[in-house]
């Protein structure tokens, strides 16, 4: 048997463990250990063994005087030292566990303590009692060791314990409870750091193969040892050697154990990976690994946590319907704007400053321009009208619904015909019209398309008579939006003249009452000009009546296309401007007063006699020949149209007298080279033809002052005419001796300019109250094989008498 | 700042506009011309399908981005031009 050390008292139980070693004929002594009075104070833990025996519950309150650690010697038969070594070395690290329970007292369960994680201490925690245990498994019993009972015991300052007498062999570590402390709320919110990481591979099993390659060198043994095997399971069957003997285990019977632990709460998180958020993430390290820490509000240094995080932060305001916005540093922000309340006032006004928000506003001006406009600008543009579905019952023709909204504007006058009949005459729809309350009152004198950007319009306001004279406005407007000029260039001068640039289609040159030319600059939005000729020496004394860029081949010099200004003004010269450090300026032509005509030799020495004020004919409008740069036209006040070459600048090439007052425009055709179309205000449109030094065609419409004409750039028979009560529209095809379609001015408003749009079949006609009106040319006559010369010169052929 | 202004006062006269607003990042109205219950309601609504539609057309191409959001309704027309703190709403009445 195996010696016991010393202690009476456990020797008797040690027995018992003891024996349980041999695992048979066990029984016996155990129940002889309980005959001996087996009162066990830890011991009597103990007694859960294989065997079925249940000991008696002891409460015991005297402490065990434990000795020391003694080292316990299994024998067996032969006087084998088979002391089982320990699985665990107990290490004075452990001594803080057994501190903790030595100071155990008090409620079962509520303190978790330490225990130790050995098989051999199975049966401590039935002693403290006061630790949770888990499950058994009685197998383990056997590998308990006295020296480690020993060592627990030891420890043991009160050893009263309750409940259940189960030896827990697979003990847990649980964590003892840190003391109490305050959590506050900022604790509560702190981010805490999880270090997720890999721990070791830890093997429970290992099974090596038992299968080995035949060539190995242990094959041979191997195969011997297989056979020897075989030859053994053969000669078993019937061998003395071998019996058979059944035999009893002894089950221990199980017993279910319930534990209660704290409440595990459990959160499920998930993360939508959308395809911009992986994109962001992606660039969003880019940046800052780049730049600075723009996006990296969590520490940067987790770069690789880093897109998590942030997803797992987007995802919180995705998922739960906050309105916070789905960027990090924007959740930063809002943080603080929840808690001041001046931060936010500031940020509001922030808003307002940020370009992006004028931006906004803008386009949504023009959204709802549209919305409002829609029928309009698609009519200018050409495109089919969106029909709203109405709540009435559907109307059956489109040109009922065309005619309804028409009618819905409440704009004055449209010749529309609103009978269905099958052949509609030409007529101008009014479509919408540019105006606002600056422009109000003010007479619009000149208007001029961008050359670049087809919807935006530059229109000058200004006065034409010398009395009349207020303030002046140049705008420029968009078609998007025809309730407020994109640009506002106020000026103490009425403003004369108007024309955008060709080769920079930025600037605008804006002329004045006064003589001033300006340019401005209209993609920015402030409302100085670029450059001015206030101050330049050569400027003009007299109001600018007309402006237009010119670009001109410039072959000599080396460069490809020089643009200069031309202006013509009051003051008789005709001036060309150029910008190089400001605005320089070079006469092209001193308008000179030319007497009526050498046939009347009477009235030239009246001429003689007269004193004229001065040598030189104010210049009202000119016209440069579309195909040839150097030839243009001038119209002077006295009626008097002259042409003129830019190589000489003393001499005319030609005059053309018809007009008995000052022409207002001439115009060449921009199909037929050749004919050209002035009015004036003898109330008088003529055409003419280069050769020819008299009118061709002459048109008296009204008895009022013609002030504007323009050919169409669709076809070349028509051309429109503004004269002070009605706009016309001429047809040459059609009619010589009559307008083609009339519009007549509201009482008290004249049409002051005319011009076309050049890629739809609209007119804009401005008029003295600084209205811009777009109407649409409808039912034009199609204009047959325009834009050859033979036939125009034809039909004017056959005019010619 | 005044360029701002006089565009907002234009907006906010136009035919047919039945309101305008301009909401923070929060949801909370900055500038209105309904009454506060309804702009809450609509900013929030909007917001959360702006946010939904900006998702989807990012998701389509990462490189895009949306720029403006217009609901025609039997009723009226809701426009949206989102941003990052703030959303600019129009709801305007386009028949009449």
């Amino acid at each position: 048997m195996p010696t016991s050390p010393s202690g009476s008292r456990k020797s008797v139980s040690h027995l018992a463990v003891l024996q349980s070693k041999k695992s048979i004929s066990f029984t016996e002594k155990a129940k002889e250990a309980l005959k001996k009075g087996f009162s066990g104070v830890n011991q009597s833990r103990m007694g859960v063994s294989r065997n079925l025996v249940i000991l008696p519950e002891m409460k015991t309150t005297e402490k065990v005087n434990v000795p020391g650690p003694k080292t316990v010697q299994v024998l067996d038969e032969n006087g084998v030292d088979v002391t089982p070594r320990p699985l665990y070395s107990s290490d004075p690290g452990a001594a803080k566990p057994s501190k903790l329970l030595s100071s155990q007292e008090g409620s079962l369960g509520s303190d978790i303590m330490a225990s130790y994680s050995m098989y051999q201490n199975t049966l401590n925690p039935s002693v403290m009692g006061q630790f949770t245990r888990s499950a058994l498994g009685s197998s383990t019993i056997s590998k308990s060791s006295i020296s480690a009972t020993e060592s627990m015991a030891e420890d043991l300052e009160e050893p009263s314990y309750k409940g259940e007498k189960l030896a827990s062999f697979t003990d847990m570590q649980v964590m003892r409870a840190a003391p109490e402390t305050v959590i506050t709320k900022e604790d509560l919110e702190k981010n805490i750091e999880i270090l997720l990481t890999e721990t070791d591979t830890l093997r429970f099993f290992d099974l090596p193969t038992v299968m080995i390659s035949v060539e190995s060198e242990e094959a041979e043994k191997v195969i011997q040892r297989n056979n020897k095997y075989e030859t053994l399971c053969r000669n078993r069957l019937g061998n003395d050697l071998y019996v058979e003997r059944m035999m009893q285990t002894f089950n221990g019977a199980p017993k279910n154990k319930d534990v209660q632990c704290d409440r595990i709460i459990m959160e499920d998180q998930g993360v939508m990976a959308t395809t911009w958020d992986l994109y962001d993430s992606f660039d969003a390290l880019k940046l800052s690994s780049s730049a600075g820490k723009r996006y990296a509000v969590e520490s940067s240094s987790k770069a690789n946590v880093l897109p998590k995080e942030r997803l797992e932060q987007k995802l919180p305001a995705a998922l739960t319907d906050k309105t916070s916005e789905t960027s990090s540093l924007m959740d930063l922000e809002n943080v603080i704007l929840s808690k001041v309340h001046e931060d936010e006032e500031d940020h509001a006004e922030a808003i307002f400053k940020s370009d992006k928000f004028l931006q906004d506003l803008f386009f949504m001006e023009r959204v709802l321009m549209e919305n409002i406009f829609q029928p309009k600008l698609a009519a200018y543009r050409q495109l089919p009208i969106l029909k709203e579905p109405e709540p009435e019952e559907p109307k059956e023709f489109s040109e009922c619904v065309k005619v309804e909204e028409v009618e819905e504007v409440k704009e004055e006058e449209e010749e529309i015909e609103i009978s269905e009949e099958q052949t509609i005459p030409a007529n101008l729809e009014r479509l919408w019209s540019f105006t606002c309350d600056l422009t109000k009152g003010l007479n619009v004198s000149s208007l001029a398309w961008n050359k670049l950007n087809p919807d935006l319009l530059a229109v000058g306001y200004g006065h034409f008579g010398f009395k009349e004279q207020k303030r002046g406005l140049a705008c420029c407007w968009s078609i998007k939006n025809p309730m407020w000029p994109e640009r506002v260039y106020p000026s103490p001068y009425g403003v004369t003249a108007v024309d955008f640039s060709i080769g920079t289609p930025n600037l605008l040159a804006v002329g004045y009452y006064n003589g001033t030319i300006a340019i401005y600059n209209v993609q920015s939005s402030g409302n100085v000009p670029v450059l001015d000729s206030s101050e330049s020496p050569q400027k003009h004394v007299g109001p600018v009546w007309q402006l237009q860029w010119i670009e001109q081949d410039r072959g000599t010099t080396g460069d490809d296309k020089r643009e200069f200004l031309v202006s013509i003004s009051a003051d008789g010269r005709v001036s060309k401007w150029v910008i190089r450090k400001g605005l320089d300026a070079h006469d092209l032509m001193r308008l000179k007063r030319t007497t009526v005509g050498s046939n009347k030799k009477g009235g030239e020495k009246d001429k003689k006699g007269e004193a004229l004020i001065s040598r030189q004919a104010p210049g009202m409008c000119f016209a440069f020949h579309p195909k040839d740069t150097n030839i243009y036209l001038t119209g002077t006040e006295e009626g008097h149209i002259h042409k003129c070459s830019c190589s000489y600048n003393e001499q005319y090439l030609e005059t053309y007298r018809g007009h008995k007052g000052p022409v207002y425009k001439v115009t060449w055709n921009p199909f037929c080279p050749d004919v050209f179309l002035s009015c004036s205000a003898d109330w008088g449109v003529m055409i003419w033809q280069q050769e020819n030094f008299r009118p061709f065609l002459s048109f008296y419409p009204t008895t009022h002052v013609v002030y504007d004409v323009a050919w169409s750039p669709k076809s070349c028979y028509v051309f429109a005419a503004a004269n002070e009560s009605r706009v016309e529209i001429w047809d040459l095809h059609a009619s010589t001796l009559d307008p083609l379609i009339v519009n007549v001015a509201n009482p008290g408003i004249k049409f002051t300019t005319v011009l076309f749009a050049k890629h739809t079949d609209c007119l804009l006609v401005g008029d003295s109250d600084g209205q811009v009106a777009v109407y649409e040319l409808r039912n034009m006559p199609t204009a047959s094989d325009c834009g050859r010369e033979d036939v125009i010169n034809a039909l004017l052929g056959c005019k010619f008498n | 700042m005044t360029e701002v202004e006089e565009t907002l006062k234009r907006i906010q006269s136009h035919k047919g506009v039945i309101g305008t607003m301009v909401v923070n990042a929060e949801g909370i109205p900055i500038r209105t011309t309904l009454d506060n219950s309804t702009t809450v309601q609509y900013a929030g609504l909007l917001h959360q399908l702006t946010i939904k539609a900006k998702s989807t057309i990012r998701d389509i191409d990462p490189q895009n981005d949306l720029t403006f959001l217009r609901i025609r309704s039997k009723k009226h027309e809701i426009m949206v031009a989102p941003d990052k703190e703030y959303l600019l709403i129009v709801i305007q009445n386009p028949c009449e």
